[in-house]
Protein backbone atom coordinates (compact mmCIF):
# COMPACT_ATOMS: atom_id res chain seq x y z
CA UNK A 1 0.00 0.00 0.00
CA UNK A 2 2.94 2.24 0.75
CA UNK A 3 4.34 1.58 -2.73
CA UNK A 4 1.06 2.61 -4.35
CA UNK A 5 0.97 5.80 -2.31
CA UNK A 6 4.64 6.56 -3.00
CA UNK A 7 4.12 6.09 -6.74
CA UNK A 8 1.47 8.82 -6.45
CA UNK A 9 3.87 11.10 -4.60
CA UNK A 10 2.04 10.57 -1.30
CA UNK A 11 2.86 8.68 1.87
CA UNK A 12 1.06 6.07 3.91
CA UNK A 13 -0.03 7.36 7.32
CA UNK A 14 1.09 5.42 10.38
CA UNK A 15 -2.44 5.35 11.79
CA UNK A 16 -4.43 2.39 10.43
CA UNK A 17 -7.75 3.98 11.37
CA UNK A 18 -7.36 6.83 8.89
CA UNK A 19 -10.25 7.00 6.42
CA UNK A 20 -9.23 6.16 2.85
CA UNK A 21 -11.09 9.22 1.58
CA UNK A 22 -8.98 11.47 3.77
CA UNK A 23 -5.73 10.29 2.21
CA UNK A 24 -7.15 10.18 -1.32
CA UNK A 25 -6.79 6.40 -1.69
CA UNK A 26 -9.25 5.81 -4.50
CA UNK A 27 -10.67 2.89 -6.44
CA UNK A 28 -7.80 3.00 -8.92
CA UNK A 29 -5.28 2.85 -6.09
CA UNK A 30 -7.04 -0.10 -4.50
CA UNK A 31 -7.16 -1.85 -7.87
CA UNK A 32 -3.47 -1.24 -8.39
CA UNK A 33 -2.74 -2.67 -4.99
CA UNK A 34 -4.76 -5.77 -5.86
CA UNK A 35 -2.78 -6.23 -9.08
CA UNK A 36 0.49 -5.84 -7.18
CA UNK A 37 -0.64 -8.59 -4.82
CA UNK A 38 -1.63 -10.78 -7.76
CA UNK A 39 1.80 -10.28 -9.31
CA UNK A 40 3.49 -11.14 -6.02
CA UNK A 41 1.43 -14.30 -5.65
CA UNK A 42 1.58 -15.17 -9.34
CA UNK A 43 -2.10 -16.04 -9.27
CA UNK A 44 -5.41 -14.34 -10.11
CA UNK A 45 -7.37 -13.27 -7.05
CA UNK A 46 -11.07 -13.79 -6.59
CA UNK A 47 -12.45 -10.62 -5.11
CA UNK A 48 -15.58 -10.66 -3.01
CA UNK A 49 -17.52 -7.59 -4.13
CA UNK A 50 -19.79 -7.27 -1.03
CA UNK A 51 -16.70 -7.47 1.14
CA UNK A 52 -15.12 -4.57 -0.70
CA UNK A 53 -17.81 -2.20 0.47
CA UNK A 54 -16.69 -2.63 4.06
CA UNK A 55 -13.23 -1.34 3.31
CA UNK A 56 -13.15 2.20 4.60
CA UNK A 57 -9.86 2.60 6.42
CA UNK A 58 -6.19 1.86 5.86
CA UNK A 59 -6.52 -0.99 8.32
CA UNK A 60 -9.44 -2.47 6.35
CA UNK A 61 -7.28 -2.53 3.21
CA UNK A 62 -4.39 -4.20 4.97
CA UNK A 63 -6.69 -6.78 6.58
CA UNK A 64 -8.35 -7.51 3.27
CA UNK A 65 -5.05 -8.03 1.48
CA UNK A 66 -3.82 -10.24 4.29
CA UNK A 67 -7.02 -12.26 3.99
CA UNK A 68 -6.49 -12.68 0.26
CA UNK A 69 -2.90 -13.75 0.71
CA UNK A 70 -3.81 -16.41 3.20
CA UNK A 71 -6.84 -17.65 1.25
CA UNK B 1 -9.42 -28.58 -71.10
CA UNK B 2 -9.55 -25.24 -69.35
CA UNK B 3 -8.93 -22.08 -71.30
CA UNK B 4 -6.21 -20.69 -69.10
CA UNK B 5 -5.57 -17.00 -68.82
CA UNK B 6 -2.18 -16.07 -70.22
CA UNK B 7 -0.94 -13.13 -68.22
CA UNK B 8 0.97 -10.21 -69.66
CA UNK B 9 2.13 -9.20 -66.19
CA UNK B 10 5.73 -10.41 -66.45
CA UNK B 11 7.28 -7.05 -67.28
CA UNK B 12 9.64 -7.51 -64.37
CA UNK B 13 10.80 -10.98 -65.41
CA UNK B 14 14.41 -9.82 -65.71
CA UNK B 15 14.44 -7.96 -62.42
CA UNK B 16 17.07 -9.11 -59.97
CA UNK B 17 15.98 -11.54 -57.26
CA UNK B 18 18.47 -12.29 -54.48
CA UNK B 19 17.68 -15.47 -52.58
CA UNK B 20 20.00 -17.10 -50.05
CA UNK B 21 22.77 -14.78 -51.23
CA UNK B 22 22.39 -15.87 -54.88
CA UNK B 23 21.71 -13.24 -57.48
CA UNK B 24 19.09 -14.47 -59.94
CA UNK B 25 16.18 -13.00 -61.85
CA UNK B 26 12.53 -13.98 -61.87
CA UNK B 27 13.20 -15.71 -65.18
CA UNK B 28 16.16 -17.72 -63.86
CA UNK B 29 14.52 -18.80 -60.61
CA UNK B 30 14.20 -22.57 -60.38
CA UNK B 31 11.00 -23.95 -61.87
CA UNK B 32 8.36 -26.00 -60.13
CA UNK B 33 7.42 -28.71 -62.62
CA UNK B 34 4.07 -30.43 -62.60
CA UNK B 35 2.48 -27.97 -60.22
CA UNK B 36 -1.18 -28.96 -60.00
CA UNK B 37 -4.04 -26.50 -60.16
CA UNK B 38 -5.75 -25.66 -57.88
CA UNK B 39 -2.73 -26.01 -55.61
CA UNK B 40 -1.92 -24.97 -52.08
CA UNK B 41 1.85 -24.69 -52.13
CA UNK B 42 3.33 -24.83 -48.65
CA UNK B 43 6.87 -23.56 -48.55
CA UNK B 44 9.71 -23.36 -46.07
CA UNK B 45 11.75 -20.79 -47.97
CA UNK B 46 11.25 -17.62 -50.00
CA UNK B 47 12.70 -18.96 -53.26
CA UNK B 48 10.09 -21.70 -53.58
CA UNK B 49 7.32 -19.17 -52.89
CA UNK B 50 8.58 -16.89 -55.68
CA UNK B 51 8.87 -19.85 -58.04
CA UNK B 52 5.26 -20.83 -57.28
CA UNK B 53 4.10 -17.28 -57.89
CA UNK B 54 5.91 -17.05 -61.23
CA UNK B 55 4.43 -20.38 -62.28
CA UNK B 56 1.00 -18.99 -61.42
CA UNK B 57 1.69 -15.78 -63.37
CA UNK B 58 2.90 -17.66 -66.45
CA UNK B 59 0.29 -20.40 -66.52
CA UNK B 60 -2.70 -18.70 -64.93
CA UNK B 61 -3.18 -21.49 -62.41
CA UNK B 62 -5.21 -21.32 -59.21
CA UNK B 63 -2.78 -20.90 -56.34
CA UNK B 64 -2.60 -20.52 -52.62
CA UNK B 65 0.92 -20.08 -51.28
CA UNK B 66 1.79 -20.01 -47.59
CA UNK B 67 4.50 -21.11 -45.22
CA UNK B 68 3.99 -24.68 -44.07
CA UNK B 69 4.18 -23.59 -40.42
CA UNK B 70 1.05 -21.51 -40.91
CA UNK B 71 -1.14 -24.30 -42.25
CA UNK B 72 -1.88 -27.00 -39.71
CA UNK B 73 -3.10 -30.50 -40.48
CA UNK B 74 -6.74 -29.56 -40.03
CA UNK B 75 -6.43 -26.71 -42.51
CA UNK B 76 -4.59 -28.95 -44.98
CA UNK B 77 -7.52 -31.33 -44.88
CA UNK B 78 -9.94 -28.44 -45.37
CA UNK B 79 -7.94 -27.32 -48.39
CA UNK B 80 -8.07 -30.84 -49.84
CA UNK B 81 -11.82 -30.93 -49.32
CA UNK B 82 -12.08 -27.56 -51.09
CA UNK B 83 -10.37 -28.91 -54.18
CA UNK B 84 -6.72 -27.98 -53.55
CA UNK B 85 -3.86 -30.38 -54.08
CA UNK B 86 -1.51 -29.68 -51.19
CA UNK B 87 2.16 -29.40 -52.20
CA UNK B 88 4.58 -29.80 -49.31
CA UNK B 89 8.05 -28.22 -49.03
CA UNK B 90 9.73 -31.49 -50.04
CA UNK B 91 7.63 -31.62 -53.22
CA UNK B 92 5.26 -34.33 -52.03
CA UNK B 93 1.72 -33.76 -53.27
CA UNK B 94 -1.48 -34.74 -51.47
CA UNK B 95 -4.15 -34.85 -54.20
CA UNK B 96 -7.35 -32.88 -53.74
CA UNK B 97 -10.21 -34.81 -52.20
CA UNK B 98 -12.73 -32.79 -54.19
CA UNK B 99 -12.40 -32.71 -57.95
CA UNK B 100 -13.51 -29.37 -59.35
CA UNK B 101 -12.78 -27.00 -62.21
CA UNK B 102 -10.03 -24.55 -61.40
CA UNK B 103 -10.69 -20.83 -61.15
CA UNK B 104 -8.16 -19.71 -63.71
CA UNK B 105 -5.92 -16.93 -62.45
CA UNK B 106 -7.27 -17.04 -58.90
CA UNK B 107 -4.75 -16.30 -56.14
CA UNK B 108 -5.81 -17.15 -52.61
CA UNK B 109 -4.53 -15.43 -49.52
CA UNK B 110 -4.85 -16.48 -45.92
CA UNK B 111 -5.85 -13.64 -43.65
CA UNK B 112 -3.55 -13.03 -40.71
CA UNK B 113 -5.97 -14.83 -38.43
CA UNK B 114 -5.61 -12.31 -35.61
CA UNK B 115 -9.26 -12.89 -34.73
CA UNK B 116 -9.23 -16.67 -35.04
CA UNK B 117 -8.40 -19.24 -37.69
CA UNK B 118 -7.02 -17.89 -40.95
CA UNK B 119 -9.59 -17.73 -43.73
CA UNK B 120 -9.15 -17.66 -47.49
CA UNK B 121 -9.64 -14.48 -49.47
CA UNK B 122 -9.73 -14.70 -53.28
CA UNK B 123 -7.76 -12.29 -55.46
CA UNK B 124 -6.09 -12.19 -58.85
CA UNK B 125 -2.71 -10.81 -59.84
CA UNK B 126 -4.56 -7.74 -61.09
CA UNK B 127 -6.36 -7.02 -57.81
CA UNK B 128 -3.14 -7.63 -55.88
CA UNK B 129 -1.13 -5.27 -58.07
CA UNK B 130 -2.03 -1.94 -56.52
CA UNK B 131 1.10 -0.06 -57.63
CA UNK B 132 0.59 0.58 -61.33
CA UNK B 133 2.20 4.00 -61.84
CA UNK B 134 5.79 4.06 -63.13
CA UNK B 135 8.27 3.69 -60.29
CA UNK B 136 11.87 4.87 -59.99
CA UNK B 137 14.34 1.97 -60.17
CA UNK B 138 14.54 0.31 -56.78
CA UNK B 139 15.77 -2.76 -54.98
CA UNK B 140 13.16 -3.94 -52.49
CA UNK B 141 13.68 -5.86 -49.31
CA UNK B 142 11.27 -8.79 -48.97
CA UNK B 143 11.09 -9.70 -45.27
CA UNK B 144 7.45 -10.79 -45.27
CA UNK B 145 6.22 -14.29 -44.79
CA UNK B 146 5.20 -15.84 -48.17
CA UNK B 147 1.52 -15.64 -48.98
CA UNK B 148 0.61 -12.71 -46.76
CA UNK B 149 -0.98 -9.65 -48.34
CA UNK B 150 2.14 -7.58 -47.70
CA UNK B 151 4.28 -10.26 -49.39
CA UNK B 152 2.01 -10.21 -52.45
CA UNK B 153 2.24 -6.42 -52.58
CA UNK B 154 6.03 -6.43 -52.81
CA UNK B 155 6.34 -9.40 -55.17
CA UNK B 156 3.69 -8.19 -57.61
CA UNK B 157 5.42 -4.81 -57.74
CA UNK B 158 8.67 -6.55 -58.66
CA UNK B 159 7.04 -8.87 -61.18
CA UNK B 160 4.97 -6.24 -62.96
CA UNK B 161 7.28 -3.20 -63.03
CA UNK B 162 10.71 -2.80 -64.62
CA UNK B 163 13.78 -2.20 -62.44
CA UNK B 164 12.22 -3.37 -59.17
CA UNK B 165 14.67 -5.89 -57.76
CA UNK B 166 14.04 -8.06 -54.72
CA UNK B 167 16.23 -9.19 -51.85
CA UNK B 168 14.53 -12.03 -50.01
CA UNK B 169 15.04 -12.25 -46.26
CA UNK B 170 14.43 -15.67 -44.79
CA UNK B 171 13.18 -15.95 -41.17
CA UNK B 172 16.64 -16.97 -39.92
CA UNK B 173 18.11 -13.85 -41.54
CA UNK B 174 15.72 -11.39 -39.89
CA UNK B 175 18.11 -10.46 -37.08
CA UNK B 176 20.78 -9.38 -39.57
CA UNK B 177 18.74 -8.07 -42.45
CA UNK B 178 20.35 -4.60 -42.49
CA UNK B 179 23.76 -6.13 -43.27
CA UNK B 180 22.29 -8.21 -46.11
CA UNK B 181 20.33 -5.21 -47.40
CA UNK B 182 23.41 -3.00 -47.37
CA UNK B 183 25.43 -5.67 -49.19
CA UNK B 184 22.87 -5.93 -51.99
CA UNK B 185 22.08 -2.22 -52.24
CA UNK B 186 18.50 -2.33 -51.01
CA UNK B 187 16.91 1.08 -51.55
CA UNK B 188 13.32 0.35 -50.52
CA UNK B 189 11.87 -1.66 -47.66
CA UNK B 190 8.44 -2.39 -46.32
CA UNK B 191 7.81 -3.77 -42.85
CA UNK B 192 5.59 -3.59 -39.81
CA UNK B 193 6.32 -0.98 -37.14
CA UNK B 194 7.53 -3.89 -34.99
CA UNK B 195 9.97 -4.87 -37.75
CA UNK B 196 11.39 -1.35 -37.89
CA UNK B 197 11.53 -1.02 -34.12
CA UNK B 198 13.43 -4.29 -33.92
CA UNK B 199 15.96 -3.04 -36.45
CA UNK B 200 16.51 0.21 -34.55
CA UNK B 201 16.67 -1.62 -31.23
CA UNK B 202 19.20 -4.18 -32.41
CA UNK B 203 21.58 -1.89 -34.24
CA UNK B 204 20.56 1.55 -35.45
CA UNK B 205 23.98 2.13 -37.03
CA UNK B 206 23.66 -1.01 -39.16
CA UNK B 207 20.19 0.12 -40.22
CA UNK B 208 21.48 3.57 -41.09
CA UNK B 209 24.04 1.99 -43.44
CA UNK B 210 21.27 0.70 -45.73
CA UNK B 211 20.84 3.19 -48.60
CA UNK B 212 17.06 3.45 -48.18
CA UNK B 213 15.14 5.89 -50.33
CA UNK B 214 11.68 4.47 -49.64
CA UNK B 215 10.51 3.22 -46.25
CA UNK B 216 7.05 1.76 -45.86
CA UNK B 217 5.23 0.73 -42.71
CA UNK B 218 2.01 -1.26 -42.44
CA UNK B 219 0.24 -4.20 -40.89
CA UNK B 220 -0.02 -2.64 -37.43
CA UNK B 221 -1.04 0.74 -36.02
CA UNK B 222 1.68 3.24 -36.94
CA UNK B 223 2.61 5.70 -34.20
CA UNK B 224 4.36 9.03 -34.51
CA UNK B 225 7.39 7.90 -32.49
CA UNK B 226 8.48 5.25 -35.01
CA UNK B 227 7.94 7.63 -37.93
CA UNK B 228 10.11 10.24 -36.19
CA UNK B 229 12.84 7.74 -35.34
CA UNK B 230 13.04 6.58 -38.95
CA UNK B 231 13.07 10.17 -40.16
CA UNK B 232 16.04 10.89 -37.92
CA UNK B 233 18.00 7.95 -39.33
CA UNK B 234 16.89 8.54 -42.93
CA UNK B 235 16.38 12.30 -43.32
CA UNK B 236 16.07 12.11 -47.11
CA UNK B 237 13.99 8.96 -47.57
CA UNK B 238 10.32 8.98 -48.44
CA UNK B 239 8.53 7.47 -45.44
CA UNK B 240 5.06 6.11 -46.09
CA UNK B 241 2.57 4.14 -44.09
CA UNK B 242 -0.06 1.96 -45.65
CA UNK B 243 -3.32 0.57 -44.37
CA UNK B 244 -3.90 -2.66 -46.25
CA UNK B 245 -5.50 -6.01 -45.71
CA UNK B 246 -6.42 -9.11 -47.67
CA UNK B 247 -10.05 -8.02 -47.54
CA UNK B 248 -9.82 -4.41 -48.78
CA UNK B 249 -6.37 -4.26 -50.33
CA UNK B 250 -4.14 -1.20 -49.99
CA UNK B 251 -6.68 1.45 -49.04
CA UNK B 252 -4.85 4.23 -47.24
CA UNK B 253 -1.39 5.48 -48.21
CA UNK B 254 0.13 8.38 -46.29
CA UNK B 255 3.41 10.05 -47.23
CA UNK B 256 3.50 13.16 -45.02
CA UNK B 257 5.44 11.60 -42.17
CA UNK B 258 2.55 11.89 -39.73
CA UNK B 259 0.62 9.21 -37.91
CA UNK B 260 -3.01 8.83 -38.96
CA UNK B 261 -4.57 10.25 -42.11
CA UNK B 262 -6.22 13.61 -42.82
CA UNK B 263 -9.78 13.82 -41.56
CA UNK B 264 -10.97 15.27 -44.87
CA UNK B 265 -10.25 11.92 -46.54
CA UNK B 266 -13.40 10.63 -44.87
CA UNK B 267 -16.58 10.71 -46.93
CA UNK B 268 -14.90 12.03 -50.07
CA UNK B 269 -16.83 12.05 -53.33
CA UNK B 270 -17.13 8.49 -54.67
CA UNK B 271 -14.48 7.59 -57.22
CA UNK B 272 -14.45 4.06 -58.68
CA UNK B 273 -10.64 3.97 -58.67
CA UNK B 274 -10.18 5.14 -55.11
CA UNK B 275 -11.15 3.53 -51.80
CA UNK B 276 -13.98 5.24 -49.91
CA UNK B 277 -13.30 5.70 -46.23
CA UNK B 278 -16.05 6.19 -43.68
CA UNK B 279 -16.49 5.75 -39.95
CA UNK B 280 -19.43 3.98 -38.33
CA UNK B 281 -19.47 4.40 -34.57
CA UNK B 282 -15.74 4.30 -34.07
CA UNK B 283 -15.08 1.61 -36.68
CA UNK B 284 -13.27 2.22 -39.95
CA UNK B 285 -15.39 1.16 -42.93
CA UNK B 286 -13.87 0.87 -46.42
CA UNK B 287 -15.28 0.42 -49.90
CA UNK B 288 -12.28 -0.50 -51.98
CA UNK B 289 -11.59 -1.20 -55.67
CA UNK B 290 -8.79 -3.52 -54.48
CA UNK B 291 -11.12 -5.74 -52.46
CA UNK B 292 -11.02 -9.51 -52.39
CA UNK B 293 -13.56 -11.66 -54.24
CA UNK B 294 -17.07 -11.38 -52.79
CA UNK B 295 -16.19 -8.33 -50.73
CA UNK B 296 -17.83 -5.70 -52.92
CA UNK B 297 -19.26 -2.75 -51.01
CA UNK B 298 -18.67 -1.61 -47.47
CA UNK B 299 -16.27 -3.74 -45.46
CA UNK B 300 -16.32 -3.25 -41.71
CA UNK B 301 -12.63 -3.49 -40.93
CA UNK B 302 -12.89 -4.19 -37.20
CA UNK B 303 -10.31 -1.46 -36.68
CA UNK B 304 -10.99 1.34 -34.24
CA UNK B 305 -10.32 5.00 -34.95
CA UNK B 306 -9.94 8.09 -32.80
CA UNK B 307 -9.85 11.69 -33.95
CA UNK B 308 -6.83 13.81 -33.08
CA UNK B 309 -7.32 17.33 -34.38
CA UNK B 310 -7.44 17.12 -38.17
CA UNK B 311 -6.11 13.55 -38.22
CA UNK B 312 -7.80 10.18 -37.93
CA UNK B 313 -5.71 7.71 -35.95
CA UNK B 314 -6.19 3.96 -36.32
CA UNK B 315 -5.63 2.81 -32.76
CA UNK B 316 -6.15 -0.95 -32.85
CA UNK B 317 -8.77 -3.67 -33.05
CA UNK B 318 -12.28 -2.81 -31.93
CA UNK B 319 -12.54 -5.76 -29.59
CA UNK B 320 -9.32 -5.07 -27.71
CA UNK B 321 -8.47 -1.40 -28.16
CA UNK B 322 -11.06 0.15 -25.89
CA UNK B 323 -10.41 -0.42 -22.20
CA UNK B 324 -13.25 0.38 -19.85
CA UNK B 325 -11.82 1.46 -16.49
CA UNK B 326 -14.74 1.82 -14.10
CA UNK B 327 -16.92 3.37 -16.82
CA UNK B 328 -14.21 5.64 -18.25
CA UNK B 329 -12.98 4.49 -21.63
CA UNK B 330 -9.45 4.76 -22.94
CA UNK B 331 -7.80 3.56 -26.14
CA UNK B 332 -4.98 1.07 -25.62
CA UNK B 333 -3.46 2.37 -28.84
CA UNK B 334 -3.34 5.94 -27.59
CA UNK B 335 -1.82 4.88 -24.27
CA UNK B 336 0.73 2.92 -26.25
CA UNK B 337 1.53 5.98 -28.35
CA UNK B 338 2.22 7.93 -25.15
CA UNK B 339 4.52 5.20 -23.84
CA UNK B 340 6.29 4.95 -27.19
CA UNK B 341 6.85 8.70 -27.06
CA UNK B 342 9.13 8.24 -24.02
CA UNK B 343 12.72 8.25 -25.27
CA UNK B 344 13.61 5.33 -23.02
CA UNK B 345 11.01 3.02 -24.55
CA UNK B 346 11.86 0.87 -27.57
CA UNK B 347 8.56 -1.03 -27.72
CA UNK B 348 5.34 -1.23 -25.73
CA UNK B 349 2.15 -3.25 -25.58
CA UNK B 350 -0.88 -1.99 -23.69
CA UNK B 351 -3.70 -4.20 -22.56
CA UNK B 352 -6.50 -4.53 -20.01
CA UNK B 353 -6.12 -6.40 -16.76
CA UNK B 354 -9.05 -7.58 -14.71
CA UNK B 355 -9.20 -5.64 -11.46
CA UNK B 356 -11.51 -5.20 -8.47
CA UNK B 357 -13.81 -2.15 -8.16
CA UNK B 358 -13.05 -0.74 -11.62
CA UNK B 359 -13.46 -3.94 -13.65
CA UNK B 360 -10.40 -3.40 -15.86
CA UNK B 361 -7.14 -1.53 -15.46
CA UNK B 362 -4.59 -0.45 -18.00
CA UNK B 363 -1.39 -2.47 -17.90
CA UNK B 364 1.65 -2.53 -20.16
CA UNK B 365 4.69 -4.48 -21.25
CA UNK B 366 7.71 -2.44 -22.23
CA UNK B 367 11.09 -3.08 -23.80
CA UNK B 368 13.48 -0.33 -22.69
CA UNK B 369 15.79 1.42 -25.09
CA UNK B 370 19.16 -0.02 -24.07
CA UNK B 371 21.11 2.89 -25.45
CA UNK B 372 19.51 5.34 -23.04
CA UNK B 373 20.12 3.58 -19.73
CA UNK B 374 17.65 2.10 -17.26
CA UNK B 375 14.12 3.34 -16.75
CA UNK B 376 11.73 2.38 -13.97
CA UNK B 377 7.99 1.85 -13.89
CA UNK B 378 7.75 4.98 -11.74
CA UNK B 379 9.42 7.00 -14.55
CA UNK B 380 6.84 5.74 -17.03
CA UNK B 381 3.88 6.21 -14.70
CA UNK B 382 4.98 9.80 -14.18
CA UNK B 383 5.45 10.32 -17.93
CA UNK B 384 1.96 8.98 -18.62
CA UNK B 385 0.37 10.89 -15.70
CA UNK B 386 1.18 14.21 -17.33
CA UNK B 387 -0.23 13.10 -20.68
CA UNK B 388 -3.21 10.89 -19.91
CA UNK B 389 -6.23 10.96 -17.61
CA UNK B 390 -5.81 9.02 -14.35
CA UNK B 391 -7.69 6.00 -15.59
CA UNK B 392 -5.49 5.77 -18.72
CA UNK B 393 -2.19 5.57 -16.84
CA UNK B 394 -0.79 2.03 -16.88
CA UNK B 395 -0.37 1.22 -13.21
CA UNK B 396 1.36 -2.14 -13.74
CA UNK B 397 4.27 -2.21 -16.15
CA UNK B 398 6.31 -5.29 -16.90
CA UNK B 399 9.72 -4.97 -18.54
CA UNK B 400 10.74 -7.44 -21.26
CA UNK B 401 14.23 -8.16 -22.56
CA UNK B 402 13.39 -8.45 -26.25
CA UNK B 403 10.80 -7.08 -28.66
CA UNK B 404 8.45 -9.98 -29.42
CA UNK B 405 7.89 -10.58 -33.13
CA UNK B 406 5.79 -13.21 -34.87
CA UNK B 407 6.29 -14.79 -38.29
CA UNK B 408 4.03 -12.06 -39.71
CA UNK B 409 6.52 -9.46 -38.38
CA UNK B 410 3.80 -8.26 -36.03
CA UNK B 411 3.80 -8.34 -32.24
CA UNK B 412 0.07 -8.28 -31.44
CA UNK B 413 0.10 -4.81 -30.04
Amino acid sequence: MGEVMTAQGRSLPADDTVDLREIGFRSLDFSELALRVEDELGDELNFDAPGLRRIATVGDVLDFIEQLQSA
Amino acid sequence: MNARRKTTALIGDDNTVVVAGKRLTWRTLHKLPQLPSPAAVLVDNGADALAALRHHAVHGTELLVATDSRVDQHMREELGESGFAVVLPDGAVTPAKLKRVEESGRAWLLTSGSTGRPKRIGHTLETLTTVTADQPPRTWLLPYSPGTYAWWQVVTLSLTQPDQGLVVIEPDELDDWPAIAAEHGVTAASGTPTFWRQAIYRNADALGAVPLEQITLGGEPVDQAILDQLREIFPKARISWIYASSEVGASIVVHDGKAGFPKDWLDRQPDPDRPMLTVEGDELVIRSPHHGAGLVGAVHTGDRIEYDGDRVLITGRLDTDEINVGGSKVSAGLVRNVLMGHPGVAWARVFARKAPLVGRMVAAEVVPNRALGPITDADLVQWCSTRLPDYGVPRRIKFLDEIPQKETLKSDV
